[in-house]
C-alpha cells in the first residue's frame, strides 16, 4: 500500500508539534529536547529530529503527518522528508520579529515541493500579537505571485488545523468531495 | 555505484550533536549518493561545520587558526564569506551539497599538484552570532478573552443550511430560469447599514456607535472590531428583516469614547469586523446573490477568506479554491462543482461583502471563463482525508 504524507513546517515555536497532535489518531512521536541555542528564547524544549503523527482513514489507509525540525540547523533533512508528500502546511508565529521573513524563507526553501503540490499557511499566536493581520500576509504573498489559503490558527484547536488542511486539499483539487 | 561513491570524500563533522551527525551520515549516503563518508577527524580530508550552532563561531575560529590544509564546508542560514571556506546555504539541497563536495575535491586535487599550504583568513567578523528573534509585544489579556473574535469556524453541511442560514420565500434560487430573481439588495437590510457604518468609521478612523433603534453596536476601526449587545440568534433574525418594514429604520452614527467603562465586562461581545460582516451577509442572503453582481459575467476571488474564523457554508472552501484559480460565472461554479447554486450565491454574497470578489465591469474587461479543471488521480484518497478531518469516518 502506498505511503501518503502531509508535511508541517515553520519556525521554532510556531506550533507544528501541537498541530500534528491535534489531528493525529495516535499520540505523536515527539523528539523534543531541551533547547540549548538560539531556540531557547522561544521555548524550553524544541524538536530536534521530527514529529510524526498518523491519520487512519476508512479502508485502512494511513496518512502520515511529519513535522520538520524547528531548528533550522537540522534542515538538511527537509529534502528527504518532502519526498512523496501530498502538500505543505506552513505555520508562522505572529509574535516573531519578522514573520514575513520567516514566510519567505520557508516558501523559498520548499519552492519546488510547493510548485509540484500546494501550500496552506496558518498564522498562530494571533490572540497574543494581532499584527501583522491576515490581510497583510496576503499583500506580501501577492508580491510573491501566489494566492494560497492563509488562516489564523490556534494549533491546539483541532478544527482550526482541520480547516487549514482541508483548504490545502481543496487547493489541489476543488472537485474533491467527501468519500466513505 | 556512482563515480563519487567509488572514491568518496572523507569528511568530519563539527558543531553537530549525535543526532544530527547520524542524520548527516544518512544524508551523505542517500541523497548525496555516497559522494562523501563521515570518518574520524584524524583521517578526514574535509571539515564540515554547522555554522548556525551556538558554538560554531568559536569552533570555526579555533579550527581556522590551526595550520591545517583541509578545506572547510560551512552549512549556514547566513551568507558567510570566509577565505577557503565553501558555504552551503540552508536549507541544504543535494545539488548544492554535491557542488560543494565537488569544489573541495577539485581543491584537494590541485593541492596535491602544488602542495602549498592553504592560507586561511581567521577573521570571523562576518559570521553572525546567534540572536534570538524576538518581537516586542505586550500580552493583552483582554484580547485573549474576546472569545467570539477568536472562536474557531463553524462548518455547515447541506442538511444544516436551511436551519441555520434560512431560505427565501417565493423564488426557487436553484432554478436557472429564476436566477434573475434570486438577487437581494444589501442596502435594504441591516447588512447595508453596517457596511456603510464601517466605511465611515474607517474613513474617520474613529470609534463610532451605530444608533439603529435596536441593540447597542460600536465599531472600532483601528482594531477592526465590532461590539454588539446581542447574540447570534438575535442578529440572525434582525439580519433577515427588510428595514423598510422596521419602524425606526433611520440610523445614525455618533462618536464613542467611553468603551473602557462600558464594554470591558462584556469582552465576549467583541467580534472581528470581517467575521461579523461575513455572517451577517450569509443570513441576509439566505442563498441569494447581491444585486451588484452580474450573473452572466465571470467573478473571481482576490484571495482566500480567513476561513478558520468565519462561518463556513456548504462547499465554501471548494468554491473559494475554484474562484481563486480562475474567474467563472456563478452558474458555472455550481455546474462544475455539481452543487446547488444557493451555496455559490451565499458564498459570493459573504465574500463580496468583504470586498474579496471581483467582476468585469466593462466589455473590454470581460474575463474569459476558465475551462473545466482536470480532477487529480488521488481524488478518492484526498476525499477520504476530508471526510476524516470533518469527523465523518473513522
Amino acid at each position: 500500500m502506498s505511503q501518503y504524507k502531509i508535511i508541517f513546517t515553520g519556525p521554532v515555536g510556531a506550533g507544528k508539534t501541537t498541530a500534528i497532535n491535534s489531528i493525529s489518531d495516535s499520540p505523536p512521536i515527539k523528539t523534543d529536547a531541551a533547547a540549548s541555542d538560539m531556540t531557547k528564547s522561544r521555548k524550553a524544549a524544541t524538536t530536534v529530529a521530527m514529529d510524526y503523527g498518523i491519520m487512519n482513514l476508512a479502508g485502512g489507509e494511513k496518512i502520515h503527518l511529519y513535522g520538520t525540525p524547528g531548528q533550522e540547523r537540522f534542515d538538511f533533512m527537509w529534502e528527504i522528508l518532502v519526498n512523496g508528500g501530498i502538500g505543505l502546511i506552513l505555520l508562522l508565529d505572529n509574535t516573531r520579529a519578522d514573520p514575513f521573513q520567516d514566510m519567505k524563507f520557508f516558501l523559498e526553501a520548499f519552492d519546488k515541493f510547493i510548485a509540484e503540490t500546494g501550500v496552506a499557511i496558518g498564522v498562530t499566536q494571533m490572540d497574543i500579537s494581532t499584527t501583522p493581520t491576515i490581510d497583510d500576509y496576503h499583500v506580501q504573498l501577492k508580491g510573491l505571485g501566489i494566492k494560497p489559503p492563509v488562516f489564523a490558527v490556534d494549533a491546539r484547536v483541532k478544527n482550526d488545523v482541520s480547516v487549514l488542511v482541508q483548504s490545502l486539499l481543496f487547493s489541489l483539487d476543488p472537485g474533491l468531495e467527501e468519500e466513505a | 555505484m556512482s563515480n563519487n561513491a567509488k572514491s568518496p570524500l572523507k569528511v568530519t563533522l563539527h558543531a553537530m550533536d549525535e543526532r544530527s551527525v547520524r542524520t548527516m551520515v544518512m544524508y551523505l549516503k542517500g541523497p548525496c549518493q555516497g559522494a562523501a563518508v563521515v570518518v574520524d577527524e584524524a583521517f578526514a580530508e574535509v571539515d564540515i561545520f554547522d555554522g548556525d550552532n551556538v558554538n560554531a563561531k568559536r569552533l570555526l575560529t579555533e579550527h581556522l587558526a590551526k595550520p591545517s590544509s583541509r578545506p572547510v564546508i560551512v552549512l549556514s542560514l547566513q551568507s558567510v564569506k570566509l577565505d577557503n571556506v565553501v558555504l552551503v546555504k540552508k536549507p541544504v539541497k543535494s545539488e548544492d551539497m554535491l557542488g560543494a563536495l565537488a569544489e573541495v575535491k577539485a581543491r584537494l586535487a590541485q593541492q596535491k599538484i602544488n602542495n602549498p599550504p592553504v592560507s586561511v583568513d581567521t577573521s570571523l567578523t562576518d559570521l553572525p552570532a546567534d540572536k534570538p528573534v524576538l518581537k516586542n509585544y505586550t500580552i493583552n489579556t483582554d484580547e485573549q478573552n474576546k472569545t467570539s473574535k477568536h472562536q474557531t469556524a463553524m462548518q455547515l453541511n447541506e442538511a444544516a443550511f436551511g436551519t441555520y442560514i434560512g431560505n427565501v420565500q417565493g423564488v426557487d434560487v436553484n432554478d436557472p430560469a429564476q436566477f434573475a430573481n434570486a438577487i437581494y439588495a444589501p442596502k435594504d437590510y441591516f447588512q447595508g447599514y453596517i457596511q456603510s457604518a464601517i466605511n465611515t468609521c474607517q474613513d474617520k478612523n474613529e470609534n463610532l456607535q451605530l444608533h439603529s433603534g435596536w441593540r447597542q453596536l460600536v465599531l472600532f476601526p483601528q482594531s477592526h472590531e465590532i461590539w454588539l449587545d446581542a447574540d447570534d440568534k438575535e442578529l440572525r433574525a434582525f439580519a433577515s428583516l427588510k428595514l423598510e418594514h422596521v419602524p425606526s429604520k433611520k440610523m445614525s452614527l455618533s462618536p464613542f469614547k467611553t468603551e473602557s467603562l462600558v464594554l470591558t465586562n462584556a469582552l465576549e461581545k467583541f467580534h472581528s469586523m470581517d467575521a461579523f460582516v461575513w455572517k451577517l451577509a450569509c443570513w441576509t442572503s439566505k442563498g441569494r446573490y447581491p444585486d451588484s453582481i452580474n450573473i452572466d459575467h465571470p467573478v473571481y476571488l482576490k484571495n482566500w477568506p480567513n476561513f478558520s474564523r468565519l462561518l463556513i457554508t456548504p462547499h465554501a472552501m471548494r468554491i473559494a479554491a475554484l474562484l481563486v484559480q480562475e474567474p467563472r460565472t456563478l452558474g458555472d461554479v455550481a455546474r462544475v462543482l455539481n452543487i446547488k447554486p444557493q451555496y455559490v450565491f451565499v458564498f459570493v454574497s459573504a465574500a463580496h461583502a468583504l470586498g474579496l470578489v471581483g467582476q468585469a465591469r466593462r466589455e473590454a474587461d470581460e474575463l474569459v471563463q476558465a475551462p473545466d479543471f482536470k480532477p487529480l488521480q488521488k481524488q478518492g484518497l484526498l476525499g477520504r482525508i476530508i471526510s476524516k478531518l470533518r469527523g465523518n469516518k473513522a
